[in-house]
């Protein structure tokens, strides 16, 4: 306990009543249930206006589609004279067997499923003297319509992006593989958010261990809700301590299925516009949508750009600060002159120049996001293209420092995936830190301990750097860094277990 | 593993704050409080022994967008080099940085009494290095030569020197580590000389090519000249700038030399070298003139290239021979010849060099321009 923490006791874990709500299975536990619940409803009706038969209806407001209700529910109930014709005991299978046009009718008998089928959009018939109800899913579905992926941008590819209805998600998903292998398992989690996490899988294809492991995990979670990919992501993954993201995920249903046919395991939350692909390996980070939409030769050259990017983010304001502090005498003597010359009236140290350049394009990213874009797009060019050159005016900075900083800057947004963007910054700084400490040998030590860590990770049993590491025994898959022509590329990656590790003939 | 890993962060954070690590670890210095020399003259000091030392940074440039500065002069004498350059931190206002200096210039009176110290600071010294361009001023001081670029600096001129002999458009250059290594395997080297000339314009003192110095055991013992000077370039196999005018009965005709190899074939009687056979060949194309030469016309141009090259070797081997300075590496291509008799005749050579008799033929070839 802190120091200036409070003083409290730890009570554990509150224990999960399970079923959540034990009462008998009628009208009145319902409406206590949901007492003070405004949008509740309950409605009498009388069978084809016979007084004597009557059921009542109840439904959440808002989670029903009212025309459908309306429709295939009430117009039946009240004009179907075949329901005041028929015997009272044959009354509930009638209507659970055909005189309701509804797709489908349930038959409950206890009340935990009675009130998760009102939340999740259906209505509950309940008959006067009878232990069971007849529940009928009518879900609205209002929702967002599918957009282009913002995140991911197309420009040889599909034009469509998860939207926040898993449903409708998992419904893009079969419609680019219309493969009955494709099982969809799903959970519930989140104690009071109740929200629907579903596993995608290719049957013969996905390790099964994997599945197992992943679904093992989610039912582990107790949590009140699901409102953020955190709330998934910090309970699944193997380690927590690192900044580098091992669940990658895509706004693309393409990418996502391509995820699935190399032997992934897909995970998706109701209300989250995405969807993870597991396991994550390093190199997932690098690849984009795009990838198989271009020429062979140019999507390996960009690959390469990305990796090479990817060193120049992480390194440039570290190198920049041992070379010039340390060991100028490996500096080019025209480039010397050069950053001799800009540097002469600069009042800070080299080091200094460097983290507070560094902290300030922090700090305008993050000015940028916050705001509104069209203000946001202001901040930035105030920020960035004002401020700097005042800064270089004024003789603040030096102008090598601005270009060394910027330049590791740009080379990060190169990144597709911006989490694993965000532990190269990260990463930045604490190299930056140990070359101003001991020159290219911090430098060389950090490095170090950034490929002693990454090849620390592990996620769903598969090292983090597996496309790089070959385990004994371990087959290998195709080069990583390069994407070769795709009639070459037959096999799945070894390092994911995959059942069937063909892809092609 | 936390908890063993957080003990040793600990130490190595208190050791370093606590200054242990300033021996292990690297200096810092900020590039912007240092003086970049590039150009360093060395002189015999006035008093016996002594050496005086002669730095300039070259043209520099103050801020963004401030004026060109005139380079930086500092001028140190000390018991040695080190002291000398030690000295020369106490002048400057800013930190006197040796990493980029790659130009040397050596006084005439300091390689006559010996330059294996100076080479020896540059192989040891920890900013200096062997790549570092080496000339010898002659008759006069490096000091003067380095003063001579006051307002703009001789580390240009050295550059641009440089440059075009790697063009072939101006004489051979030599560093320090090839200096070095030549004086260690052979004994001797040559290097490049340079001459401080007093331009028309009042102030103004240029650096001309002044042939070739040549270094004994560290000491100098001449110059070569002229013929001589082309005729090293021929015998190293370099053929730098050379224009030959040669007068036919059909007019005078311009040929620039292309390329030269020469081959060293010793013969032995016995254990004993009789004699040396130099065969050089030489390319050669036309500068001016006419495009086509007549067949008869082309035998009467190679003749008498091969005789004027003849002479010109002849002329350099006479002189070196004379000094007994192999500084071309006859010796180790002998030995390359035949290794076992260059073993029993290694101890001798430098006697050997001077005495055994030479014949030289020269094969001229006439390509297209």
């Amino acid at each position: 306990m802190g120091i200036l923490e409070p003083e409290r006791t730890d009570t554990g874990p509150h224990p999960r009543k399970e079923p959540r709500f034990d009462g008998p299975l009628t009208l009145e536990s319902l409406g206590r249930v949901f007492e003070g619940c405004v949008d509740y409803m309950e409605r009498q009706v009388y069978l084809h206006g016979d007084r004597e038969r009557t059921v009542t209806v109840c439904y959440l407001l808002g989670m029903t589609r009212n025309e459908r209700l309306s429709d295939y529910i009430l117009r039946p109930l009240a004009q179907d004279p075949a329901l005041s014709r028929a015997p009272e005991e044959e009354l509930f299978s009638l209507l659970q067997y055909g005189a309701l046009y509804n797709l489908a009718a349930n038959r409950r008998t206890a009340l935990e499923d009675v009130v998760n089928d009102l939340i999740l959009g259906s209505c509950a018939l309940f008959f006067p003297g009878r232990a069971d109800v007849l529940t009928l899913p009518v879900p609205t579905e209002e929702k967002r319509s599918v957009g282009e992926p913002e995140n991911e941008p197309a420009l040889k590819g599909v034009r469509e992006s998860f939207v926040e209805s898993i449903r409708t998600n998992t419904a893009m998903v079969r419609r680019h593989l219309k493969a009955p292998e494709l099982k969809i398992r799903e959970h519930i989690v989140g104690r009071r958010s109740r929200t629907q996490v579903d596993v995608l899988y290719l049957e013969g294809i996905a390790d099964p261990e994997t599945v197992e492991r992943l679904r093992r995990r989610l039912d582990n979670i107790d949590i009140d809700g699901v409102e953020a990919a955190g709330n998934l992501e910090e309970y699944l993954v193997d380690h927590l301590n690192t900044p580098f993201p091992t669940m990658p995920y895509t706004q693309r249903p393409d990418r996502f299925c391509q995820g699935l046919l190399e032997g992934r395991v897909g995970l998706m939350a109701d209300g989250l516009p995405f969807a993870w692909m597991l396991p994550g390996t390093i190199d997932q980070f690098f690849k984009t949508g795009q990838d198989r939409a271009f020429h062979w030769m140019t999507a390996s050259v960009l690959n390469l750009v990305r990796w090479f990017c990817a060193l120049v983010t992480v390194l440039l304001p570290g190198l920049y600060i041992a070379v010039v502090t340390f060991h100028p005498e490996a500096i080019p003597v025209k480039l010397a002159l050069s950053i001799v010359a800009a540097k002469q009236e600069v009042p800070f140290s080299t080091v200094f120049e460097v983290l507070i350049m560094l902290l300030a394009f922090e700090v305008l990213q993050e000015a940028g996001l916050r705001l509104p874009s069209p203000i946001g797009a202001t901040v930035s060019i105030l920020g960035g293209l004002v401020v700097g050159n005042a800064a270089v005016e004024a003789r603040i900075v030096s102008p090598a420092v601005l270009i060394a900083v910027a330049i590791a800057g740009v080379a990060g947004y190169t990144m597709p995936s911006q989490d694993f963007a965000a532990a190269l910054r990260l990463w930045r700084f604490l190299l930056a830190i140990l070359a101003s400490a001991a020159g290219l040998f911090g430098l060389a030590a950090g490095c170090a301990g950034l490929i002693y860590h990454l090849a620390s990770l592990e996620t769903f049993g598969v090292p983090y750097l597996a496309p790089f590491t070959a385990g004994a025994g371990q087959p290998q898959g195709h080069p990583n860094l390069l994407r070769p022509p795709l009639p070459r590329m037959k096999w799945r990656d070894g390092a994911r277990h995959t059942e069937n590790r063909r892809n092609q003939r | 593993m936390k908890k063993r890993l957080a003990p040793a962060a600990l130490a190595v954070a208190a050791a370093l704050l606590a200054g242990c690590g300033t021996t292990a670890l690297p200096y810092a210095r900020e590039m912007g409080d240092m003086a970049l020399l590039r150009t360093m003259g060395v002189d015999a000091g006035e008093k016996e022994g002594d050496l005086r030392v002669t730095v300039s940074t070259g043209k520099r440039a103050a801020g963004l967008q401030g004026e060109g500065q005139p380079p930086l002069i500092l001028s140190a004498e000390g018991g040695s080099l080190s002291s000398a350059c030690l000295a020369m931190q106490g002048l400057s206002d800013s930190y006197v940085f040796y990493g980029y200096v790659d130009q040397l210039l050596l006084g005439e009176e300091l390689a006559l009494e010996g330059v294996q110290t100076v080479l020896d600071y540059f192989a040891q010294d920890v900013e200096l290095g062997l790549g570092t361009q080496l000339w010898l001023i002659r008759g006069d001081t490096a000091q003067g030569a380095v003063q001579a670029g006051e307002k703009t600096g001789v580390d240009s001129r050295l550059s641009t020197l440089q440059t075009d002999s790697e063009m072939g458009a101006a004489g051979v250059t030599r560093t320090v580590g090839e200096t070095s290594a030549s004086l260690l395997e052979w004994g001797s080297a040559y290097l490049p000389a340079l001459r401080a000339v007093e331009q028309e314009r009042e102030g103004e003192t240029a650096l001309l090519e002044a042939g070739y110095g040549v270094l004994r055991d560290g000491r100098l013992v001449g110059y070569l000249d002229g013929e001589g000077a082309r005729g090293l370039e021929l015998l190293t196999g370099r053929t730098a700038a050379d224009i030959l005018e040669i007068e036919l009965p059909s007019g005078r005709t311009v040929v620039r030399l292309t390329g030269a190899a020469v081959q060293w074939s010793p013969e032995f009687q016995g254990n004993d070298l009789k004699r040396l056979h130099l065969t050089c060949r030489v390319t050669a194309a036309l500068a001016e003139g006419r495009r086509q030469l007549e067949e008869q016309e082309q035998e009467q141009l190679r003749r008498a290239l091969e005789a004027r090259e003849e002479e010109r070797l002849r002329r350099v081997l006479d002189q070196l021979r004379s000094w007994g300075a192999d500084c071309a590496g006859v010796g180790s291509q002998v030995g390359r010849a035949d290794p076992a008799r260059w073993e029993k005749l290694r101890d001798r050579w430098t006697r050997l060099f001077s005495t055994v008799p030479v014949e030289i033929s020269v094969e001229v070839s006439l390509g297209a321009r």
